[in-house]
This record gives structure tokens, sequence and C-alpha cells, in this order.
């Protein structure tokens, strides 16, 4: 598939033809750090006054290069997909070189910081369990009341921010036999022709 | 197929797999990894210097080296897990795949540690508000705003344990009559001859 730049999108590129490539791969630097620890203002200002350019015009370079970097590690688009892409904004070939491994240099790493961004649900982590049989209590001996205490760890969060919490279950024998069972079918719905056709065409 | 020392489960694909990457190394560092895996377990912590020391020879990369303490590391505490005696263990790792002589080393390793290993995994079995300490002093009560003469003796416990959700340490303050001292102390009385009818 191609990229559809807009006409904006153009605009903003356009002034990378008008640096020499080194700052292209300064830019592209900048672009990368950004997209790992989020923008930073000082260094459109540093960068706008060694170019002696404004500096809407720097953050609208360094945006708009975020920006295709992004939406073409986002569909995964392939090196003739992106040299395709970029053609429409009649770059030159050198430039069109510098971009295209700028994007294949970085492209999982972007996926990976992108796969990030929506927010998770919390995860399994682990389940410790213990059985245990009461024998007696303050008001009545002579029992033997079997039950499962478990601790549920649950991950919140993702990436670096994530935090492993413990929740205590206590379950009797009879709620245990039936989350087994509830379990267990869940897991036999994966044999189910329909699901199986869906995972066939999902391969 | 079913095997002992996986909980008579199916022996996981892993498993199978990383039993022969061990399989490269010789029996002898076979036995001194199985004997840092151990000291793993028991909680002393893995010396990685030397299990790379170990493995050089075979040419583990890191992903190897990884492979085989997790694999031993299974092995060693499913079995203790599932109480399984060293010669099933033996007889279920050759029929998977583990040469003799390795099986033999790691047998050995596991028959000399595996009431220590029990005993660990015992210890760190799930239990909520682990009590940690306790200290008490007795009081006497001459008077109070209330009363001008009370002469009563007090009992203050102190308990200290680990919070049942959170798990870290909370101290609870518990102020108690001779009384209900007394009652508390009969009852905790009866609960312990109960365990120790146990024994």
């Amino acid at each position: 598939m191609l990229l559809v730049l807009s006409e904006e999108h153009k605009e903003h590129l356009a002034f990378l033809t008008k640096v020499d490539a080194a700052v292209v791969g300064e830019f592209g630097r900048i672009a990368l750090e950004f997209l790992r620890r989020g923008i930073s203002p000082k260094v459109y200002d540093g960068a706008a006054r060694k170019l002696s350019v404004p500096v809407e015009t720097v953050r609208h370079g360094v945006e708009a290069l975020m920006y295709l970097v992004t939406q073409s590690s986002k569909h995964t688009l392939s090196e003739v997909d992106f040299v395709d892409s970029v053609l429409s904004l009649e770059f030159g070939d050198e430039l069109n070189q510098s971009l295209l491994q700028l994007y294949l240099q970085h492209r999982s790493e972007i996926r990976g910081i992108l796969s990030l961004v929506p927010s998770s649900m919390p995860a399994y982590h682990n389940l410790e369990w213990r059985l245990d049989v009461q024998l007696a209590s303050r008001s009545l001996r002579r029992q033997a009341a079997p039950t499962l205490t478990t601790r549920l760890h649950l991950t919140h969060g993702h990436g670096s921010g994530t935090e492993v919490r413990g929740r205590v279950l206590r379950v009797d024998l009879g709620s245990l036999l039936h989350l087994i069972s509830i379990l267990e079918g869940a897991l036999g719905a994966l044999k189910s022709t329909h699901a199986r056709r869906i995972l066939r065409n999902i391969k | 197929m079913r095997f002992r020392f996986c909980g008579d489960l199916d022996c996981p694909d892993w498993v199978l797999a990383e039993i022969s990457t061990l399989a490269k190394i010789s029996s002898v560092k076979m036995k001194l990894l199985c004997a840092q895996v151990l000291k793993g377990l028991l909680g002393e912590g893995i010396d990685y210097d030397k299990v790379t020391k170990l493995t050089a020879d075979a040419k583990f990369d890191s992903g190897d080296i990884k492979a085989s303490v997790a694999v031993l590391s299974f092995i060693l505490s499913s079995a203790a897990k599932h109480d399984v005696d060293s010669e099933s263990l033996s007889s279920e790792l050759q029929q998977l795949g583990l040469p003799k002589e390795h099986t033999m080393g790691l047998c050995k390793s596991y028959e000399d540690k595996h009431s220590a290993v029990q005993e660990k995994l015992r210890e760190t079995s799930l239990r909520l508000g682990r009590l940690e300490a306790v200290s008490w002093r007795v009081d006497y009560t001459l008077s109070s705003s209330e009363m001008k003469e009370v002469n009563e003796a007090v009992v203050q416990l102190k308990l200290q344990a680990q919070g049942a959700e959170s798990g870290t340490s909370e101290s609870t303050l518990v102020s108690l009559s001779a009384d209900k001292f007394r009652v508390l102390l009969s009852e905790l009385k009866q609960a312990q001859t109960m365990m120790n009818a146990l024994r």
C-alpha cells in the first residue's frame, strides 16, 4: 500500500530539502528520541538557532518526520512502498535513501513503542494456592471443611510502568469444581469447528 | 506420555527440546551445573560466572545458558514438588533422552539435596498474614478520671504480622483485662492441644 501524504505534511517535509544530509540525519535522530522519550521543545530552539530558521519550521519538520516514520511502521510498508510514497515529495534520490534507511533501521523499535500505547487490562501473572482443611474453630470442634486459599498475581500497566499486585481469594470446594469446569469449557471452545475455521483464516 | 516428575502430566515441549541442549555438555560439568542450580533453588543465588565457564567448552550462547538453567530448575523443583524418588526420576529422564551419565549425575545431586529443597518449598508456600513477633507487658491501673480506685491488671499485646493482602509488616496493639486474657489463653491452649494431636 502507499501512504498518501497531505499537502500540509508535504509542505512541512519540504524543509528537509533545504538542508544538507547531515542535518537530515540529525533530525531523524531527534525524531526517534522524541518517539522514545517524549518531545522536549528546547531541542527545537537549539536547532533553529544553529540553522537560522524560525522555530516553527524546525518543529514542523521534525514532527512531519515522526509522523512519516510512525505511519510507515504502523502499516509495515515494504521498501518499495516507502520509496514510492516518498517519491511524491520530489526529494531527490539521496534524501529518499536516507529516509528509507531511517525507516528500516528503526521500524521494529517504533512498532514496539506503538504497541505500548493502548491501555491494557490487568493480565494474569501467577496463581499461588494452598489447600487447607479446617478441623476445628472456637465455636465448633470436629469439622472437616476443605478450602483453597489462592493469591492471584496480576500485572497492571505496561512497559516501564508495570506493577504486580496480588489479590487473595478463598475458594470452597463447590466453587472450585465449577471454576474448573468453566475454564475447561473455555479451552474446549478453542477446538470447536467454528474457532478452528477462524484461526485457519487468520494464519 | 505421563511423567511422575511432571505431576502425572505430559512433559512440556520446551523441556524435551532443552534436554538435548543439556546433552551437549560433559556429564561432569552437568553435575557442577546442577549444584549451582540447586544453590539457586535454595535461595543462595547462582554464580553466573561459574556457569558461563562451565558451559564455555560447549560454546553455549546466552540463550542456551538461560535455557539449561531453566530446564534444570524445572526438573529439580518439579521432582521435589511431587516427591519423586531418584530411581523413578532417573528412569523418566532416560526415557526423555538424557544420556545415562548425565542422568546419574543429576539424580545424585537431587538425592543429596532433595529434602532441603522440599523444606525451602514448604517455607515459601502461600501463607497469609504470617505472625512475626509478639511482645507484651502487664500494667496495673491504679486510678483513672472515671473512678478513683481502679486497681486492675491490664495486659497489652503487640502483634507484628504481615498484612494478609499487602504482605507488608503491620503491627496491631491490643489491650485486655485479666478475665478476657484468661479466656484467650485457654482457647489458644485448646487449639494448641488439637495441633499437637495431629502430629
